[in-house]
C-alpha cells in the first residue's frame, strides 16, 4: 500500500520532533509540539530546515496571556455550554469527585468540571485516573465507604469496555456509582455505538441515552436516584458530545426530587414495636444498611429496647458497631423475638429489594453468577454462588420487603410511643447485663485469637497475622477505614480489631475480581480526605499488578492511604489449586509455580511506588522491623501523604 | 461411554484420603514433640519443600498458612512411614471444583527417599515456645485497648 505523503511513521515522528526541539533550543524559543505541521508534514524526515521561530501568538500563549479568538461569522460559540449545566447537576447532588482518564467524547464535561463554578474544580473535583477500571473501582470503594455515589467518566465504547469488570463488580456488591459515558458519533467510529450502554446493561441498574439537553439533565438526576435506591448499584448515562457543547441559553437545571424509599407501613411498625417491647430478650440482627444514617438509627433502636445485636461489620460496611455494649451474644442467648435489619431474623426480617427486581431490565440477561433469572431470593448468601453477599439463608420467620433504613424512624417512633415506665426499667437492667456479658465474651475471644496468632509470630517471611496485629495499636485511636478485602490475607482484623464505624471495613471485592484493592483504597481515600480519616490497604501483590497506576493517583491527589504489601510473590490461591491438580494427575507439584508465581525477577514494590512518586520502604523480611515501618507509614498518612510498605509475607 | 470402575486399591486409597482430609490437623490428637527416627537428608528436603511449594499451605516454617503443623504435629507426621503413607494416600480423583486440599504425591512424582528427605526437613522446624501474650508488647497493647470503654 502506498504511503500517503501526509502519513507519519514512528521514526519520522521521533526524528522530526528531535530536529524541531534542537532547532528551537538553538533559536532560544519554545519547541513546537511534535504534532505541529513543521515537525511532521514531511513524513520521512520531518524537514531538514530549522523550524520557524515562534509566532507572537505562541509566545503570548506560553506567557499565559491568552485572548479568545474573535468569533467568525457562522462559527459556533457557546456562552453557556450544556456541560456547565450537567456539572451543576452533579454539584447539586453533592457529588464530590469525578474520576477519569481523559477522553475526547467527554471533553465538554471535563472542561466544565475544571473551569465552571466558583470555585471551579471543587465538588466535584476531577480525579486523574490511569485506567477506566481504576476509575470505576474508586467509585466502588467510595460508595461503600460513604453510601453515596461518586462519578466516573468513560470514553466511548472503549472506555466502557475497559471499565466493564469494575462495573460488574460494583453491581454485584450493591455499591452506588454514577457513570457517564461520552459519545461522539462524528469522530472515531470505533469509539461509538448506537447503544453503548447495552454492553454493560446486564450489570448496571439503570441507563439512559438522552437525546436533548433537558433530557440529559433529568437523566443524571434519575441515574443518581436509581444508584442510591435499594438495591443500590452503578447506573450509566450516555451523553453525546453535541449535548455537552450546545448552547444552553436560558435552560434551567430541573428541580431535584429525591427518591422514595419504601418503608414499613404504620400497622407493621406498631406490631414490631410491640413485639420488641414485650419480649424478655429481644435480638436485632443487623446486616448491611444503606448509609451511615441507617447505622445510627439501628443503634438508636437497639438502645431504646435494650436488644442484644449481631453485626456484619466484620464482613463489610454499614452495620452495627462491633464494640457497642449491646453487640454480642448478650447475657443470655435464648432470644424470644428477633428482628432482622437487612439480615435474616428469626421472627421478622426487613430486607430491601434484591436483584430479582432488576432482572426485568430490557437486556439479554447474560446471567452472570448468581444474578441469573430464576435464582431464588436470598439463596446461597454470604457472597457465595447464587446470592448477594450478606443475605444469608432464608429466615424461618416473616420477611417484609421494605428498606430497613427507611423503616427505622417509624419503628423508633412507635417504640417510644408504646414505652412504659415498667418497660424502661426492664430495658435498663437488661442493657447493663448485656454490656457486662458482651465485654466478657469479647475479652475471652480476643485472648483466644491472640493465642492462635502466637505461632509464627517471629517467622520470616512475616506472618500475615503479625501485620494486622502490629497495625491495630497504631490506628485504634484514629478514624480509619480498612479498604482492602482480607480473604487472602487471613482476615485477622475480624478478631483483633474493633469495627465500630459504618465504614470500618469495606468488605470483599464484590464478585471476587482481582485488581480491586488499590483502586478501592483510593476511592476510600477520597472519602477519607475530606473527613479527616485514614485508609489502610493490606494489598495483595497479584491484585496490585492489574492496574498499579492507581498509586500515582493516590500520590497526585495526596490521599491518606497506607498500602501494606501482602507480598507472597504469587497468585497464591491459584498456586494451591494447580498444586492439587498436579497431585490428582500424579505428576508432582514441582512445576505448579509455572504461571502462578511472581518470581524471576521478584517485583520491587517500593521501587514501583517510587516510580509513581509515592514514599515507601521495604522489602521487609525481619518481623522485628515491621512495627517501626508501620509507624512511619501511619505517620505519613496522618499528614495526608500516601505510603507503601513492601512486606515479604508467609503465603497466608 | 463406559466409565471404568476403580480398583479396590484405588477405592481404599480414596477412602483413606477422604478420612484424612476430613479431619483437620487441629482437630486430630496432636503431639508437640516427635522422637521417631529420621533418616532422610534435610538439606535435600529443604529444596524439595520449596520446589514442590509445600510452603503454600504450611508456611515456610510449618507454623502459618492454611494447614500449619508446628508445634501441634498431627499423627500422620509421627514417623517417616506414616508421612509417606499420607503422601500416597491422598485423593486422586479430579474434584468438580478447584481444591486447596493436600495434593496426592505418587511415588513417580516424589519417591520414598525424597519423601524421607522432606520429612527430615520438616522435622528440623524448630518450635520455640512463643512468648506468652502478656510478654509480646503488641499483644499486650491489643488486650489493654479492649479494656477501654466503647467510644461512639
Amino acid at each position: 500500500m502506498a504511503k500517503s505523503k501526509q502519513s507519519v511513521n514512528r521514526r519520522g515522528f521521533l526524528k522530526g520532533a528531535a530536529t524541531a526541539a534542537v532547532g528551537a533550543a538553538a533559536a532560544g524559543g519554545a519547541a513546537p509540539s511534535a504534532g505541529t505541521p513543521q515537525a511532521t508534514q514531511d513524513g520521512s524526515a520531518g524537514g531538514n530546515a530549522p523550524p520557524p521561530p515562534p509566532t507572537a501568538e505562541q509566545i503570548a500563549r506560553d506567557a499565559g496571556a491568552v485572548r479568545p479568538p474573535a468569533v467568525m461569522p457562522g462559527a459556533r460559540a457557546a456562552v453557556r455550554p450544556g456541560s456547565d449545566l450537567m456539572v451543576q447537576v452533579l454539584k447539586d447532588l453533592g457529588i464530590e469527585w469525578v474520576a477519569a482518564n481523559p477522553g475526547s467524547s467527554f471533553e465538554g464535561i471535563q472542561e466544565s468540571i475544571i473551569n465552571y463554578g466558583n470555585p471551579a474544580n471543587v465538588k466535584p473535583e476531577f480525579i486523574t485516573a490511569l485506567h477506566e477500571e481504576s476509575s470505576v473501582t474508586m467509585a466502588h470503594g467510595y460508595g461503600k465507604a460513604t453510601g453515596k455515589p461518586m462519578c466516573a467518566l468513560l470514553h466511548g465504547t472503549i472506555g466502557i469496555q475497559h471499565a466493564a469488570m469494575s462495573i460488574y463488580q460494583a453491581y454485584y456488591d450493591r455499591a452506588p456509582s454514577l457513570l457517564i459515558a461520552g459519545r461522539d458519533l462524528g469522530f472515531i467510529a470505533a469509539h461509538s455505538a448506537n447503544d453503548m450502554a447495552g454492553m454493560v446493561r446486564s450489570y448496571t441498574k439503570w441507563d439512559a441515552t438522552p437525546k436533548t439537553l433537558p433530557e440529559a439533565l433529568a437523566a443524571l438526576q434519575r441515574a443518581y436516584n436509581e444508584a442510591i435506591t435499594p438495591p443500590c448499584g452503578p447506573t450509566m448515562v450516555v451523553i453525546d458530545i453535541d449535548l455537552q457543547k450546545e448552547e444552553a441559553g436560558n435552560l434551567r437545571v430541573p428541580a431535584y426530587q429525591p427518591p422514595h424509599f419504601s418503608g414499613l407501613d404504620p400497622g407493621e411498625a406498631r406490631a414490631i414495636a410491640k413485639s420488641l417491647l414485650e419480649a424478655q430478650n429481644p435480638r436485632i440482627a443487623v446486616g448491611r444498611l444503606r448509609t451511615p444514617e441507617g447505622v445510627r438509627l439501628a443503634v438508636g433502636l437497639a438502645e431504646l429496647v435494650g436488644a442484644s445485636t449481631s453485626t456484619a461489620a466484620t464482613q463489610g460496611p454499614m452495620s452495627f458497631p462491633q464494640r457497642h455494649p449491646l453487640c454480642g451474644p448478650g447475657a443470655t442467648t435464648s432470644y424470644d423475638y428477633t428482628l432482622g435489619l437487612e439480615q435474616p431474623g428469626g421472627n421478622v426480617s426487613l430486607i430491601g429489594p434484591s436483584l430479582a427486581s432488576l432482572l426485568s431490565r430490557d437486556s439479554a440477561n447474560i446471567g452472570f453468577g448468581g444474578i441469573a433469572p430464576g435464582v431464588a431470593r436470598g439463596g446461597g448468601g454470604g457472597g457465595g454462588r447464587g446470592g448477594r453477599g450478606g443475605r444469608g439463608t432464608a429466615p424461618a420467620g416473616r420477611t417484609v420487603d421494605v428498606d430497613a433504613e427507611a423503616s427505622l424512624p417509624a419503628l423508633i417512633e412507635e417504640v417510644r410511643r408504646q414505652m412504659t415506665p415498667d418497660s424502661q426499667r426492664v430495658i435498663r437492667e437488661r442493657t447493663a447485663a448485656h454490656g457486662v456479658a458482651n465485654q466478657r465474651a469479647r475479652t475471652v475471644a480476643l485472648r483466644q485469637a491472640l493465642e492462635e496468632r502466637r505461632a509464627g509470630w517471629d517467622s520470616s517471611p512475616i506472618s500475615t497475622a503479625r501485620i494486622y496485629a502490629e497495625l491495630w495499636p497504631l490506628i485504634a485511636d484514629e478514624d480509619w477505614i480498612l479498604a482492602s478485602p482480607s480473604n487472602f490475607s487471613g482476615g485477622h482484623h475480624t478478631q483483633l480489631w474493633d469495627h465500630n464505624k459504618p465504614y470500618s471495613y469495606l468488605g470483599s471485592q464484590g464478585a471476587a475480581g482481582m485488581g480491586y484493592g488499590a483502586p478501592a483504597a483510593v476511592g476510600a481515600g477520597l472519602a477519607a480526605k475530606s473527613r479527616g480519616q485514614i485508609v489502610v490497604n493490606v494489598q495483595c501483590d497479584g491484585d496490585l499488578n492489574y492496574a498499579p497506576g492507581v498509586l500515582w493517583t493516590a500520590q497526585h491527589h495526596q490521599l491518606p492511604v497506607l498500602n501494606v504489601m501482602h507480598n507472597n510473590r504469587a497468585w497464591h490461591q491459584e498456586l494451591m489449586f494447580v498444586e492439587y491438580m498436579c497431585g490428582v494427575r500424579g505428576r508432582g507439584t514441582d512445576r505448579g509455580h509455572i504461571g502462578t508465581t511472581l518470581r524471576d525477577p521478584f517485583i520491587d514494590y517500593r521501587m514501583l511506588a517510587a516510580a509513581y512518586g509515592m514514599a515507601g520502604e521495604g522489602p521487609i523480611t525481619d518481623p522485628a522491623k515491621l512495627g517501626a515501618a508501620l509507624k512511619r507509614g501511619v505517620a505519613s498518612v496522618k499528614r495526608g501523604q500516601p505510603y507503601l510498605i513492601d512486606v515479604i509475607t508467609q503465603p497466608r | 461411554m463406559m466409565i471404568p470402575r476403580p480398583s479396590i486399591a484405588v477405592a481404599a486409597g480414596v477412602l483413606l484420603a477422604a478420612a484424612l482430609s476430613q479431619t483437620s490437623p487441629r482437630a486430630q490428637t496432636t503431639v508437640t514433640t516427635l522422637t521417631s527416627p529420621v533418616t532422610g537428608n534435610a538439606a535435600n528436603g529443604k529444596t524439595l519443600y520449596c520446589d514442590h511449594a509445600c510452603y503454600s499451605c504450611h508456611g515456610f516454617n510449618g507454623e502459618t498458612g492454611a494447614r500449619p503443623f508446628v508445634p501441634n504435629w498431627p499423627p500422620n507426621l509421627a514417623t517417616e512411614r506414616s508421612f509417606t503413607a499420607f503422601l500416597r494416600g491422598r485423593a486422586n480423583l479430579s474434584p468438580v471444583q478447584p481444591s486447596t486440599a493436600m495434593p496426592n504425591y505418587a511415588a513417580a512424582a516424589l519417591n520414598d527417599a525424597q519423601a524421607r528427605d522432606v520429612y527430615a526437613y520438616i522435622r528440623s522446624f524448630k518450635s520455640p515456645p512463643p512468648l506468652p501474650i502478656d510478654k509480646i508488647p503488641v499483644m499486650k497493647q491489643i488486650l489493654a485497648a479492649a479494656e477501654k470503654p466503647y467510644k461512639r
